[in-house]
C-alpha cells in the first residue's frame, strides 16, 4: 500500500469572505510518497492555492491538512519546521529570488535553518552543480536571463534538501531545451527519493511525466488517479478546461485508423512508433555507459551518443566533447532503436536502473530494446 | 539593460568590490572633507588624482553613458555656479572687471575669481571621488556597511528589498512604457498625461501584486524576519583607518604647503590684476 505524505479532508480555502464560491471547496486528496504526481487544472483551478495549503502557508477555513499523517499545527516553530521538509518553487522567478548574488540567494534558505557555514556552502555548490550554473556563483541576480533566474530559483529550493519538492509551473516561460533540462533534473531527484509534485496545465508534460494526476476545477477536485482513465474521459477533460495530450490523441488515432488496441497507452513517441512498429522490423540496440567520476573511454564508432544526467554533462563539457543528444536523451536513443539504428547514452551511474527501466518499458508495445553494457 | 542594471553591473565588475564599503566611504568622506577645508588650488587636483586612480583601478573608467550625461550636467551647473560666483565679489576690493549687463551689476575681483576656480575644481574632485566609491559600492553591500554601524536592522533591510524590487518595477514601467507607445498613447499632450497616470496607477498595483506575492514566497522558503547575509563584505579594520588617516594628513600638509601656489587671476589676466 502506498504511504501518503499529505492528505487533505475536506478543506475549504477562501480569499475573502466574499467569494461566491470558495477557491477550494471541499477538497479532500492523497498524495502519496514517492509518486510522481501532477496537480492539473486551467488557469484560476486552485492548484496552487491547493500546494501553498501543504506548506502551511494557508490555513484552511475548514478542513485539515496531513503531512506524513500528522495534522498540520499552524505555530512559527511547527511551520519552520515543515518548511524545511519541504520546498515550492514557484512559477514567477522574480518573485523568489531575493538576493543580490546567486551564491547569497541559494544560501538564503540554509542560512534560515541554521546550518553551519561549511554544510551551507557544500549545499550551495551541490545546488549549483545540479542545475548547471556553477559558473554564474557570484553573479548578481538581475543580470541573468529568465532560464537562468528559474534555475537559480530551483536551486535555492534544491539547497534545503526536501524530503518534497513542489514545482509550480516548472516548464512556463523556458525555451524547449530547459525544460528537458528541468524534467531531467525533477527525475533525478525522483530517484533520489525526493517525492516531487507538479502543478502545472500543461497536459503533454503531465501525461509523459506523471503516475498520479489531481484534477481541479473551479476548486473542485474532479479527478484523482493514474492519467488515463482521465484523458480517455473526452467530456470531462473538456469540461476542465484541458486538453488531451498528443501521445494520448494519436494512440487513439492509431486505434481508429489501424485498429490497434487502444491499451497500453504510450506516453512517448518512441512508444507510439514502437506500437505501430511491423513485425520482423529490426531494432536498434541501446550502449548504456554509466558515467561515474570520470569519463570512461568508450568509442562511439560513428553511432550518435546522447547524455543523461548533470555528472555525464558536467564531465562532456569539461572534455570538450559535443554529444549528439543534449537533452531528453533516452527518448532520442529509443527514436533511434525503433528506426533500426544502434546509439550510444552515456548517464550517471546511480541513473542507470531509472534508464533500464523506461527502456524497458519499450516490451509492453511490443519490442524489446536491447541493451549493451 | 536599464540604466540602474548598467551602474549595479559596474559595481559587481569592480575591481574594488572586495573592499570594506565602509572603509571606502570613511575615505571618500575623508578626502571630501579635506579638500574642502584647505585653501590650496593644488589639493582639488590631488583629490581628482585620488578619484581618477581609483576609478581607473575599479572600473577602467567604464561608465554608463547615463551617468556621464549626469556628470557632463553636474559640471554644467557647477560652471554656471562658478560662473555667478567670480562675478559677485566683494565690492570693498578693486574690481578687475566692473560692468552692467542688463540689470545685473557684474564685478569680479581678484578674490572671488580665484574663489571660483577653487569651488569648481573642488565640484569635479568630489565628484570623480564619489564616483570611485558609487562604482565599486553596490547597494547590498552598502546595506551591510549600514548593519555594521549598528543602523536598526529594519533600515538596512528596506534598503535591499527596495533595491530589489525596484529593479522589477523598473522593468514592468519599461514594459508597460512600451505597450502604451504601441498603443499610441503618447499621442498629444493630453494624451501623454493621461497615458502616464494610468502607467503611475497600474506601477503601484503591481507592486502590491508583486509584494503579496513576495512575502508567499518568502515564508516558503522559511524566512525568519530578517536576511541572512552568506559573504558579509569586509569590515572597516585599523588597516583603512590608518589609510585615511595617512591620506588626510599629507593632503592637509600639501594643503597648507601650497597654498598660493596658483594663482587663476594672473593666469588669465596676467600680471596687471
Amino acid at each position: 500500500m502506498k504511504e501518503c505524505i499529505f492528505e487533505t479532508e475536506n478543506l475549504v480555502y477562501s480569499y475573502s469572505t466574499k467569494q461566491a464560491k470558495p477557491s477550494l471547496d471541499n477538497v479532500s486528496v492523497e498524495i502519496h510518497k514517492g509518486v510522481r504526481t501532477a496537480i492539473l487544472g486551467a488557469n484560476g483551478a486552485g492548484k496552487s492555492t491547493l500546494f501553498y495549503h501543504f506548506n502551511g502557508i494557508f490555513k484552511p477555513v475548514s478542513g485539515t491538512v496531513k503531512y506524513m499523517g500528522k495534522p498540520l499545527e499552524y505555530t512559527r516553530e511547527a511551520l519552520t519546521e515543515l518548511r524545511n521538509d519541504i520546498s515550492v518553487v514557484v512559477q514567477n522567478p522574480d518573485e523568489q529570488i531575493f538576493s543580490a548574488t546567486v551564491e547569497e540567494d541559494i544560501a538564503f534558505g540554509p542560512m534560515n535553518m541554521g546550518m553551519e557555514r561549511d554544510e551551507i556552502e557544500r549545499r550551495i555548490q551541490e545546488s549549483l552543480f545540479k542545475v548547471g550554473m556553477e559558473e554564474y556563483r557570484e553573479r548578481p541576480t538581475i543580470q541573468l536571463s529568465y532560464g537562468q533566474r528559474k534555475r537559480v530559483a530551483l536551486a535555492g529550493a534544491l539547497a534545503i534538501s526536501p524530503k518534497v519538492l513542489i514545482l509550480d509551473e516548472p516548464t512556463a516561460g523556458l525555451d524547449p531545451q530547459m525544460s528537458q533540462e528541468v524534467i531531467e533534473l525533477v527525475e533525478q531527484l525522483c530517484e533520489a527519493g525526493t517525492t516531487v509534485i507538479i502543478s502545472t496545465h500543461d497536459v503533454d508534460l503531465a501525461y509523459a511525466w506523471a503516475e498520479e494526476i489531481h484534477v481541479l476545477i473551479h476548486g473542485d477536485l474532479v479527478y484523482s488517479g493514474e492519467p488515463e482513465p482521465f484523458f480517455d474521459d473526452h467530456e470531462k477533460v473538456a469540461m476542465t478546461g484541458l486538453v488531451m495530450p498528443h501521445t494520448f490523441s494519436v494512440n487513439s488515432s492509431v486505434q481508429r485508423i489501424c485498429g490497434r488496441e487502444v491499451a497500453p497507452y504510450p506516453r512517448t513517441n518512441s512508444q507510439i512508433l514502437c506500437k505501430m512498429l511491423p513485425e520482423g522490423s529490426r531494432i536498434g540496440k541501446i550502449r548504456l555507459v554509466p558515467v561515474e567520476d570520470s569519463l570512461p573511454d568508450v568509442p562511439a564508432e560513428g553511432l550518435p551518443t546522447g547524455i543523461y544526467g548533470a555528472i555525464t554533462r558536467r564531465l562532456f563539457r569539461a572534455a570538450g566533447r559535443e554529444p549528439d543528444y543534449h537533452f531528453n536523451a533516452i527518448e532520442y536513443c529509443l527514436m533511434d532503436a525503433v528506426g533500426g539504428k544502434d546509439s550510444v547514452l552515456f548517464c550517471d551511474a546511480p541513473m542507470k536502473d531509472r534508464v533500464l527501466e523506461v527502456i524497458g518499458r519499450m516490451e509492453a508495445f511490443g519490442k524489446k530494446v536491447e541493451v549493451v553494457m | 539593460m536599464s540604466e540602474e542594471m548598467q551602474m549595479d553591473t559596474l559595481a559587481y565588475s569592480s575591481r574594488m568590490l572586495k573592499w570594506a564599503p565602509l572603509g571606502k566611504f570613511l575615505f571618500v568622506i575623508a578626502v571630501l572633507i579635506v579638500n574642502i577645508v584647505t585653501n590650496s588650488m593644488m589639493v582639488p587636483f590631488v583629490t581628482l588624482a585620488i578619484g581618477l586612480v581609483l576609478m581607473a583601478y575599479s572600473t577602467n573608467f567604464k561608465i554608463p553613458f547615463f551617468v556621464a550625461l549626469a556628470l557632463a550636467e553636474a559640471v554644467l551647473i557647477l560652471a554656471i555656479g562658478c560662473g555667478m560666483i567670480s562675478i559677485t565679489g566683494d565690492k570693498a576690493d578693486p574690481a578687475i572687471w566692473d560692468t552692467n549687463l542688463l540689470w545685473f551689476d557684474v564685478y569680479m575681483t581678484h578674490d572671488s575669481f580665484n574663489k571660483a576656480w577653487l569651488v569648481m575644481f573642488r565640484g569635479i574632485a568630489g565628484m570623480a571621488v564619489m564616483m570611485s566609491f558609487a562604482t565599486s559600492t553596490p547597494i547590498p553591500h552598502l546595506s551591510q556597511a549600514l548593519k555594521q554601524v549598528h543602523m536598526p536592522r529594519e533600515v538596512s533591510e528596506l534598503v535591499v528589498l527596495i533595491y530589489r524590487y525596484g529593479f522589477f518595477l523598473l522593468e514592468r514601467l519599461d514594459a508597460m512604457w512600451e505597450a502604451a507607445h504601441c498603443r499610441m498613447g503618447f499621442n498629444g499632450f493630453m494624451n501623454t498625461m493621461k497615458t502616464t497616470a494610468s502607467i503611475t496607477v497600474g506601477i503601484f498595483t503591481s507592486s502590491s501584486n508583486l509584494a503579496d506575492k513576495a512575502q508567499i514566497a518568502l515564508d516558503c522558503r522559511n524566512y525568519q524576519g530578517y536576511f541572512p547575509i552568506y559573504n558579509a563584505p569586509p569590515k572597516l579594520g585599523i588597516k583603512w583607518i590608518l589609510v585615511t588617516v595617512a591620506a588626510v594628513a599629507l593632503i592637509y600638509v600639501f594643503g597648507i604647503y601650497t597654498e598660493g601656489w596658483i594663482d587663476m587671476t594672473k593666469l588669465f589676466f596676467g600680471g596687471s590684476a
